[in-house]
């Protein structure tokens, strides 16, 4: 029943994909895993980096979240300074999800926190206190690691 | 129906008690005496803990990495916890044990349960238990009462309250999963009265289906959300969020568990109209002996009460004593007491075996008697001398409380029985060879045999009826222990 719903919402983000944003599966045989291409946001320090973010299907989906987590190196306080690149943030934690949110919803969020972090919620510390006490600082390591990491 | 009727102090004690209800273990017994608290989720806890600071637990001591470090875990906990999602029927002696040992109050108060509500079904405490009970104990009901036509008529009921979900801007092919896992639901139960399916294990099955349940819970939680948008008014002044709010937070996201207005909700928005009662019986440590019922339908003549148990943070489903006297044994009791005949052919028999007039045991049918096209039965419910159904006759007395006895009045009539006593053998007509060999027992023979029914005599002072319970005045007589016993 979940491939039904994934099937369609796939669809829907490549027939008419949202700002900046484009889908494709990883993997032709697998609804569950998906490559997004996400553009940086105009007027954010990632602006012109193309970013690979991967959302991770639960085979429960739509009452367990998708997993969100950048294939691209990104200086961020809400990514994870790691080989994974892990995001967790509100819509996406197991107790706030709710079904009725699309994938759609989703990177559409995801690409908004690249215009507003959410320094509060940060899983990078210290990104947040450079955010939050010297923004030019980290606007300048941001877009150096854009250009060094998000430009093919 | 409003919610003014809440007794909300029985809320009042248990706030302390964190929102989301289910996350919480330890504070309900289950865990207390299984070994999932203590055997597992301790451990886990302490280990975590007390690794860094080995002396003693400090939190000052921990930097603040550390701290982070534990929110992260502490957010990712997950209890583990035992059991399927909706468990077998079983003895609610279980619960009763569970509190045996614990406050006084509710050790008497389950004790008390186990007799008046014998049997329960225990839900998994995933964050939905108070969402999956109702939704078992709905389509439970449904099943049990074995009526296709209303099982058709719930099927497009609950279809169409697509209409809400439309109204409140639901895409249809979002709902339209969830809607479909329900509607499988429905067919199954269609298809299992069809075919006499007495076992409601595909229902159990279906429940523990983890895809199939979320599914359908799903649903009822999209129902529950777009009734209450739709109809802020009745909820807003128990809520201290604008009703939209409340709904975002606390009725859409899968496992956050459902709190008093959220069940009112769903009661008012997705069961009642069904015309089942829904009844929770709260255990708490309020005054009393037993536990407190109250009722979030209005009071009407219901075909089914769903019954839930509520303790803090966790809701079951619970179910009276069932009755037991069934309509077959009684049948050949009587064929047993005439005599000897030749072995029925139920096919053959002009009258319907199954019907309800058949379990009215001293209820003879006479051929010779105004014909066997005319009921002898009055049909409409509202007569004073409706049948009642087998489940107002016949209720399994309480396990250890006999029914109170009666008075008897002078001169004693004779006692009263199950079951006329048969016939003088002098007064047996001729055998006939075609029609039931059932007499109308000469003590009921009288001309108006409509005014004469033998249902009213005998059962009226039984101590197998249990019609006073009824009674909303109806009051038990409470045995006392006498001063010298004291």
């Amino acid at each position: 029943m979940s491939q039904k719903r994934i099937a369609k919402e796939l669809a829907e983000l490549v027939e008419s994909p949202p700002e900046g944003i484009k889908v494709e599966l990883a993997d032709e045989s697998d609804l569950y895993q998906w490559n997004v291409y996400m553009e940086g946001p105009e007027g954010s320090p990632f602006q012109n980096g193309k970013f690979l973010v991967k959302l991770k299907l639960p085979t429960e989906y739509p009452f367990k979240p998708p997993a969100v987590s950048f294939g691209t190196k990104i200086y961020h306080p809400n990514v994870t300074n790691d080989d994974k690149g892990s995001m967790c943030l509100g819509m996406l934690r197991p107790d706030e999800w709710k079904p009725s949110s699309k994938i759609a919803a989703v990177l559409q969020f995801a690409r908004q926190l690249l215009v507003e972090p959410m320094p509060d919620d940060a899983v990078e510390g210290r990104i947040a206190e450079q955010y939050k006490n010297d923004r030019a600082r980290y606007d300048e390591l941001a877009k150096e690691w854009t250009r060094k990491y998000a430009t093919a | 129906m409003s919610l003014s009727g809440i007794p909300w102090n029985h809320f009042d004690p248990l706030n302390h008690f964190p929102p989301r209800q289910d996350s919480t273990p330890g504070f309900y017994p289950q865990y207390l005496s299984s070994s999932a608290f203590f055997g597992h989720a301790l451990p886990q806890l302490s280990s975590v803990l007390y690794a860094e600071s080995p002396a003693y637990f400090n939190m000052n001591a921990l930097s603040a990495e550390e701290m982070e470090r534990f929110q992260k875990l502490s957010n990712e906990f997950e209890a583990e916890l035992p059991g399927p999602l909706v468990s077998p029927k079983q003895s609610s002696n279980t619960v009763a044990l569970e509190y045996a040992n614990s406050d006084p109050t509710f050790a008497t108060k389950t004790s008390a349960l186990a007799v008046t509500h014998p049997f329960m079904r225990i839900m998994k405490g995933d964050g939905n238990c108070g969402w999956r009970a109702i939704a078992f104990g709905y389509f439970e009901s449904l099943l049990n009462l074995r009526n296709p036509l209303q099982v058709h008529q719930e099927h497009e009921r609950i279809k169409s309250l697509n209409v809400l979900l439309q109204q409140v801007g639901q895409e249809e092919h979002i709902y339209g999963i969830f809607v479909e896992a329900t509607e499988e639901i429905f067919t199954q139960i269609s298809e299992a009265i069809q075919r006499g399916v007495r076992d409601d294990q595909f229902l159990v099955d279906a429940f523990n289906d983890e895809y199939n349940s979320s599914a359908i819970l799903c649903h009822f939680r999209f129902l529950t959300s777009a009734w209450m948008r739709l109809n802020p008014h009745r909820y807003q002044a128990f809520l201290s969020l604008p009703v939209d709010q409340y709904c975002a937070s606390r009725i859409d996201p899968t496992k956050t568990e459902i709190d008093e207005v959220g069940l009112q909700a769903l009661v008012d928005g997705v069961i009642d109209a069904s015309g089942f009662a829904v009844e929770i019986l709260y255990l708490d440590r309020s005054e009393g002996t037993a536990v407190t019922p109250h009722q979030l339908t209005q009071s009407r003549p219901t075909a089914a009460t769903i019954r839930l148990l509520y303790r803090p943070g966790h809701y079951d489903l619970l179910y009276q004593p069932e009755p037991t006297v069934n309509m077959e044994p009684v049948v050949n009791y009587q064929y047993a007491m005439t005599s000897n005949y030749p072995a029925w052919d139920q096919g053959t028999l002009p009258f319907d075996v199954g019907s309800i007039s058949m379990s009215i045991p001293n209820l003879m049918v006479d051929p010779s008697f105004g014909g066997l096209g005319a009921s002898p039965m009055p049909a409409d419910p509202s007569s004073p001398f409706r049948v009642s159904s087998p489940q107002e006759m016949y209720p399994q007395p309480p396990m250890s409380t006999p029914p109170p006895p009666m008075p008897v009045a002078s001169p004693p009539p004779p006692p009263p029985r199950m079951s006329a006593p048969p016939p003088p053998m002098s007064s047996l007509p001729p055998r006939s060879t075609d029609g039931p060999q059932i007499r109308l027992n000469p003590l009921v023979m009288k001309p108006n045999l409509s005014h004469s029914l033998p249902v009213t005599t005998p059962f009226k002072n039984s101590p197998y009826n249990q019609a006073h319970f009824q009674n909303q005045d109806f009051e038990p007589i409470h045995w006392a222990p006498h001063e010298s016993r004291k």
